[in-house]
């Protein structure tokens, strides 16, 4: 970096000359406007101004330099070339060196000085120099680009050529002629609208969409395409992604204890819902900072201050006192780089090193946050507003706590201890035209109304930056790059932008466009600029030229990121559940990846399988445990303000897609549809094809795709025959031992006593336990019907309005068990029981053990999982198995899993008698449907032996069991046939491609 | 012209393609526009980030073993020998002496060192008896006596030690190395961390995090048998054959799809990722694969003995990975929470008694190992916990220690590193650090000088801030390299 300065001044278009060289060889005084003044400020300023000049002395003004500092007079006027600030400087002291390097001036520069104060330091009057005034070599002055105010550049002619409809295109050939370069040709449709459902929803298009599209020849096909998708609710969840990088979001604090943060996920479902309502940014931007202060205050607006609450928070901080520093320096950094794209922390300590940005300001900025909950208060708070504070329940938001806070000092080298001067809460002083003070709240107000201020001030639209800034994001969200490549900072640091009049075009569209996100993407996509292909006929000389595309001569191919890649696996093996919105997920992660954790047992609980395969913006982000597959494929940090994500390339990240369990089941899924669907293997390869690729193999693909297929399955079989035979022995082992454990039995083929009209006196227990069902009440009787689930496959129907049996006996000593049924149900507006022992009166009312389902026709295994899943197709017979062992509880419907937990179900009573086809004695709650067969086993019985029980009684009840359950995949490998492995080992390949993999 | 003799490439990268362009000026001085924007290479380093990059300056090792002693061994029972707690021994600490009582604990009363020091070596370095064999290296180690950090809780101090910070979110000291010096061998991971079983430390993945830089930076958590990290193996049914077949119609597929997009560099960088991996494979099991180990090895680390089977094994595996060119390696001793770990609130001879125990002998056998196989020279071994401990009780009759901050021991070893001496002092009581202070900062610089990484010169631009290890501190401790 210390070569800067040298560079920088080719850069010119904005900084100045500063240094004599120019001038070296003229006698004539030099002028200190333009010679001198610069000079000062970039050396010498920085120390030597008002506050607490160093050495004091004052080099702003003439009078300070005359009156000299401690160490004496500055300037001799007298003996001008023995005066000290020149001896100072010749010697190399001043400037004083920097990290051990010298900062001596040029001898240019020494002898400008030397000229200057020989000529009787010539200094216009009241002219007062100040490090900010302009830009230089060394730092950004107010006048830096991305200060000045937005005016909407005219549009370029392009000269012997048709003028482009899209206004972009305008600017951005006129920028490649000037280079004599020419943009690539428009994508093909099946490209372009690939690359358009990832731009805007984040999720393939299927082959149909895909087609759909390539058949539209209406003009307005592309525009409808993109209205289409702008209007889904996908696309929130695609750029609200985005959002949520840019303010730090994650579900739990960091660090030791690293609680919940609960309710965070109601501001994620903000963020979506914002963006899919195209909330007007300006409006964006005050619910976040302000929705608490705002005259309209709802429920939602207060959600929308989570912002306030996302980030990390430590209970246990290392000096209290400090640590609300550190918490405002994380809301104004939050704050400053995702509205401002500035980095206005870094004058926390002192003025900011390269931009505007006076210690004052940080300050300042600081002052809006200050009347909230940042100083030390109850753990139980997490760092946030009590929830009478907040005025909502269940309400994850910021408030302040009171109207007026503590007064707020600068601080000297941002040192708790140092108070320098209260700071008047105030705008940043970088934008002289909108600065200004913020009054105090009104009368009445609860809370200081600064933040609504400081927001009102952000969202002005005479703040060049904030729309600057947001333009910029979401362009650089549609072609990889911003047209400034460095999206959180626009200071001096920052990459200067590439078209900075179409920056300022788009950014002045997107204000009088009443600051609407969807008319601007919709902007951006109709351009042609948007739409070229990836390649480029002469690509091989452009890359030479411009291999970064600054010019946009192409588009830039792009790897799915860690979102879209796990969700697209999931899309293409149609697994995706899109349901929206909610809480979020903990996918299953790999016990290795869990020995990080210092409390392994308790600290990460997966989530069912179904909801498992929602979009991965809904995974659970615990701060001490991200998902691996999320972070090797570059998932942000959490802890800060993410305006870009890395796109790296490395081995573990195809380590993770050859090997991981994830991938491997999406493989087999498709596998196993496409296997149900054709036996042909061309046809398997091309529904394959079209499936993971939304089109056909080639003829050469197909080819070989086929004989990979027919290798792979040959030498499954052959190993196969190995597995099948060892764990076959495994099994009958296992399972042989599952008699004992065997406590009721009940078959509707079986020990049946019932008279002509079917009604069903006495269900005998086949299980050597005698626990015999009976019903002695006629009108109470449930009906034997001998083909309720098919032909030839009996149960007994239960009419959901009084009909029972009483089982004899106690059923279960202990708490382990497994209750394995074959039922259906034909519902009713009420909860219904199929096994119970509930008895109010003897105690067990909530303590009771049931298998059930509610009136919402979700599973109920007791109360203590009263919501365990809902069941599918609930009319036709299904096989429900619910587990209560040491160390789980599950509850599967035809083999899937539709709940688990890591933990029993709480104590149940056991004492009270059973009753089948009722909630125990309640007289109510009646089960309206067959039963085929009924088991309890006294035992939780484990994945093999649940698996050979649910396949024995699914296969006698004509029922398929659906393999999703992690420990089927792995059990089922073996039994599949080779066929269906090779198709997946095949499925998997495409997984992996780089076709799968990037986005043209 | 380039900082840090990076080539402009890996400035370009480093720089987020900002400032970069104002480098390239005056390589390209031509046109002003290209000028002022990264070119050719500005992905480079994301397509291969673990390349081995030359070090800064000459380095004195080219690998670094972190022993971590999470829960905070006691200063004053292991390295730190303070007769004046004898003399004061059941006393006070004079009020004058101030600090934050972590947890709020009982003030005790001072205590000496619950097991004897004796000299170890030539040089006669003062080791406690928590630490016997050990002390037969005294002339290997180089003891940092006036160690001081920013926090006395250890979630903080845990990722201070680890990344420089008291808060979460900032690359970790091997993130920085493998960021500064890549990685010899593609095959393995550049940057390994080892944890105890008895669980991670405090805080988590931010101890190993890489913070703002790319997760490959990040540290891969490394199990000591079998499939050492995540993902090296597939179901069963997919075996090396089956993969192989998989891994063949891959590349077919993939060069087809490469050759109608012609420069697709992220393509073709992608596809040798898929080589690398396959080689991972077998190359990471190797690594951990104890069998070709000698029994008079195995035996040297106590691998197949308790207590230090777990530890032993793990140091062997340190040095397995330093002889595969692996950069960094941080092995963690204790895990979970309290006794689990080094944190002896309840008994400084029961914890350190135990903990010691298990790691004495394997540590000694390391650094025996090492020289035998000549390799100490260009390894630095660092041991040392987040903190230090009080020197006096936690009541009376209480043969605990509470957390300190502000005065332990830390020792460095190997790496050009001078060897027997004691560097800073703590008071009289082994409480504060007051002579040659080392912040956690001068730590770090001197471990990346060693590495030959200039702390002040190894940055990485964040956001608009050359963002360093050390932030604005840290300064290299030259007195104790040889």
């Amino acid at each position: 970096m210390h070569n800067r300065t040298a560079h920088v001044l080719l850069l010119a278009a904005t900084t100045i000359a500063c240094c004599g060289s120019a001038f070296a060889a003229s006698d004539a005084p030099p002028d200190f406007q333009t010679q001198i003044a610069p000079l000062l400020i970039r050396r010498c300023v920085e120390c030597h101004q008002e506050r607490e000049p160093s050495g004091n002395l004052l080099l702003t003004t003439r009078d300070g330099l005359l009156k000299g500092g401690d160490s004496g007079l500055a300037v001799d006027l007298k003996a001008a070339t023995e005066s000290l600030l020149l001896h100072r400087v010749r010697d190399g002291e001043m400037p004083p060196e920097n990290q051990g390097k010298s900062q001596r001036l040029p001898a240019t520069e020494i002898e400008l000085l030397e000229r200057w104060i020989a000529a009787g330091a010539k200094w216009p009057a009241k002219r007062r120099l100040d490090l900010f005034e302009r830009t230089n070599d060394a730092r950004a002055g107010r006048d830096w680009w991305s200060l000045q105010s937005i005016k909407r550049p005219a549009i370029p002619q392009i000269s012997g050529r048709v003028q482009p409809a899209n206004k972009i295109d305008a600017f951005v050939l006129a920028r490649l002629a000037k280079q004599g370069m020419t943009p690539a040709p428009t994508a093909d449709k099946r490209t372009r609208i690939r690359r358009l459902y990832y731009d805007l929803i984040g999720l393939p298009p299927t082959r149909e969409q895909i087609a759909r599209f390539e058949k539209d020849e209406s003009p307005t096909a592309w525009e409808d395409a993109i209205d289409r998708l702008l209007a889904s609710d996908h696309y929130g969840e695609r750029w609200g992604r985005y959002w949520l990088d840019l303010v730090r979001y994650a579900d739990t604090s960091g660090y030791e204890r690293d609680q919940e943060k609960p309710f965070a996920w109601k501001y994620r479902d903000w963020v979506v819902n914002a963006l899919n309502s195209d909330m007007p940014y300006n409006r964006f931007i005050v619910e976040q900072l302000a929705g608490d202060e705002v005259p309209e205050r709802t429920e939602q607006s207060v959600i929308a201050t989570g912002f306030l609450r996302l980030g990390t928070w430590n209970d246990e901080p290392n000096d209290p006192l400090d640590y609300q520093y550190d918490r405002l320096e994380d809301l104004v950094h939050t704050t400053s780089s995702a509205f401002l794209g500035m980095t206005v922390k870094c004058a926390r300590c002192h003025s900011h090193k390269f931009d505007p940005i006076t210690q004052e300001d940080y300050y300042r900025m600081g002052s809006a946050f200050w009347a909230g909950p940042v100083a030390p208060r109850g753990r139980e708070l997490l760092g946030g507003p009590s929830q009478g504070e907040l005025g909502f329940a269940n309400v994850l938001g910021w408030s302040d706590v009171g109207r007026v806070p503590k007064p707020l000092h600068v601080l000297k080298s941002g040192e708790r201890e140092h108070k320098l001067q209260q700071v008047i809460p105030a705008s940043l002083s970088m934008l002289p035209s909108i600065e200004h003070v913020f009054d105090p709240p009104p009368p009445g107000a609860k809370t200081s109304h600064r933040r609504l201020q400081l927001a009102r001030w952000i969202a002005n639209e005479d703040n060049p930056l904030t729309a600057r800034v947001l333009v910029n994001r979401i362009w650089q969200h549609h072609f990889g790059h911003g047209l400034v490549r460095s999206p959180n900072n626009f200071g001096f640091l920052a990459d200067p932008p590439t078209h900075p009049k179409l920056l300022d075009w788009l950014a002045a569209e997107f204000v009088s466009g009443d600051w609407t996100i969807k008319r601007l993407h919709k902007l951006i996509l109709t351009s042609k600029t948007w739409q070229q292909a990836s390649v480029h006929p002469q690509f091989a000389d452009y890359q030479k030229r411009d291999a970064g595309n600054h010019l946009l001569w192409r588009a830039e191919r792009r790897r799915l990121d860690a979102e879209a890649l796990r969700d697209s696996m999931l899309a293409v093996s149609q697994e995706l559940d899109k349901t929206l919105g909610g809480p979020g997920f903990r996918p299953t992660i790999s016990p290795e990846a869990l020995e990080g954790l210092s409390k392994k047992s308790a600290a990460w609980k997966a989530s069912p399988l179904y909801e498992q395969s929602r979009r991965s913006l809904y995974i659970f982000s615990k701060r001490g445990l991200l998902p691996p597959m999320m972070t090797t494929f570059d998932f942000c940090d959490t802890t800060q303000s993410s305006g870009k994500r890395s796109s790296t390339t490395a081995p573990t990240q195809a380590l993770a897609l050859m090997n991981n369990q994830f991938v491997h089941k999406r493989s087999k899924t498709l596998a196993r549809t496409i296997t149900e669907s054709s036996n042909d293997a061309k046809a398997q390869v091309v529904k394959l094809w079209t499936q993971v690729y939304g089109r056909e193999p080639t003829s050469a693909e197909l080819r070989i795709a086929v004989q990979h297929v027919s290798v792979q399955a040959r030498r499954f079989e052959s190993a196969t025959l190995e597995q099948i035979e060892g764990r076959e022995n495994d099994d009958k082992q296992r399972i042989g031992k599952l008699g004992n454990a065997l406590v009721l039995h009940l078959r509707a083929d079986r020990g049946l006593t019932a008279d002509g009209a079917g009604q069903v006196k006495t269900w005998m227990d086949q299980s050597g336990q005698n626990h015999h069902a009976s019903q002695l009440a006629e009108s109470r009787q449930p009906t034997l019907k001998k083909d309720a689930f098919g032909k030839g496959k009996a149960a007994v129907s239960f009419d959901g309005k009084g009909s029972f049996l009483h089982l004899a006996g106690k059923i279960l000593r202990e708490q382990e068990c497994t209750i394995i049924a074959v039922v259906n149900d034909l519902k009713t507006s009420r909860h219904r029981a199929i096994l119970s022992n509930w008895n109010g009166s003897a105690g067990n009312s909530t303590s009771s053990l049931f298998l059930g389902l509610t009136s919402k026709n979700t599973i109920r295994f007791s109360d203590a999982a009263a919501n365990a899943g809902q069941i599918r197709d609930s009319n036709k017979p299904f096989v429900i198995t619910a587990i209560n062992g040491p160390g789980r509880s599950a509850v599967y419907q035809n083999g899937r899993q539709l709940f688990s937990r890591n933990s029993p179900l709480p104590t149940r009573n056991l004492s009270t008698n059973w009753v089948v086809g009722q909630q125990g004695n309640i007289g109510g709650e009646y089960w309206h449907g067959g039963i085929a067969e009924l088991r309890v086993y006294a035992s939780a019985l484990t994945v093999a032996e649940r698996m050979s029980v649910e396949q024995s009684v699914a296969a006698r009840n004509g029922i398929a069991l659906i393999a999703l359950s992690d420990a089927r995949d792995e059990m089922a490998a073996s039994t599949r046939s080779s066929d269906e492995l090779a198709l997946a080992s095949l499925a998997h390949v495409l997984l992996n491609s780089n076709e799968f993999l990037y986005v043209d | 012209m380039f900082p840090c003799g990076q080539n402009r490439r890996e400035f370009v990268w480093e720089m987020g393609g900002g400032f970069a362009g104002l480098a390239l000026t005056s390589l390209l001085a031509g046109d002003g526009f290209f000028a002022r924007h990264a070119s050719a290479g500005e992905v480079d380093r994301e397509l291969n980030p673990l390349a081995a990059r030359k070090p800064q300056f000459e380095p004195r090792a080219k690998s670094c073993i972190f022993l971590m002693m999470n829960g905070a061994p006691s200063q004053v029972d292991t390295f730190d020998f303070k007769p004046e707690l004898k003399k004061h021994g059941g006393k006070q600490l004079p009020a004058d002496k101030t600090f934050i009582n972590s947890g709020g604990r009982k003030m005790g009363f001072l205590t000496p060192s619950w097991r004897p020091f004796r000299p170890g070596g030539e040089s006669g370095l003062l080791v406690s008896d928590y630490f016997p064999k050990v002390r037969e290296h005294a002339d290997k180690l180089c003891v940092l006596n006036s160690c001081h950090t920013d926090s006395h809780a250890h979630g903080s101090a845990l990722v201070a030690m680890n990344t420089g910070k008291t808060f979460i979110g900032r690359p970790s000291l091997g993130s920085w190395c493998v960021y500064g010096l890549g990685t010899e061998n593609q095959s393995l991971p550049g940057y390994v961390t080892i944890l105890d079983k008895r669980g991670g430390p405090i805080g988590g993945q931010p101890n190993w995090s890489s913070g703002f830089m790319p997760a490959t930076y990040a540290g891969t958590l490394f199990r000591p048998a079998g499939n050492p990290i995540l993902d090296l193996q597939g179901p069963k049914h997919i075996t090396q054959s089956v993969q192989r077949e998989q891994l063949d119609l891959l590349a077919k597929l993939n060069q087809t799809h490469l050759d109608a997009r012609p420069g697709g560099r992220e393509l073709a960088a992608r596809i040798n990722s898929y080589e690398l991996a396959y080689r991972m494979q077998t190359e990471a099991p190797d690594a951990v694969d104890l069998t070709e180990e000698t029994e008079r090895t195995l035996k040297m680390y106590g691998v197949g003995k308790q207590p230090t089977d777990e530890y032993g094994r793990n140091c062997l595996i340190a040095r397995r990975l330093v002889e595969r060119g692996v950069r960094f390696i941080q092995l963690y001793s204790g895990g979970g929470h309290l006794e689990e770990t080094w944190d002896a609130h309840e008994s400084i001879e029961k914890n350190h008694g135990r903990h010691g125990a298990e790691v004495d002998q394997p540590i000694a056998a390391l650094l025996t190992d090492l020289e035998q196989r000549g390799l100490l020279k260009d390894t630095l071994v660092v041991w040392g916990g987040e903190f230090g401990r009080m020197p006096f009780s936690e009541g009376k009759n209480a043969p605990g220690r509470n957390h300190n901050p502000y005065g332990f021991s830390m020792w460095l070893a190997g790496g050009g590193v001078k060897g027997g001496m004691n560097y800073g002092e703590t008071d009289e009581f082994g409480f504060e650090a007051v002579a040659d202070k080392v912040h956690l900062h001068d730590l770090h610089a001197t471990i990346l000088h060693i590495l030959g990484l200039d702390h002040e010169l190894l940055t990485y631009f964040h956001q608009g801030r050359k963002e360093t290890l050390t932030d604005v501190g840290g300064r290299v401790i030259r007195d104790v390299l040889a």
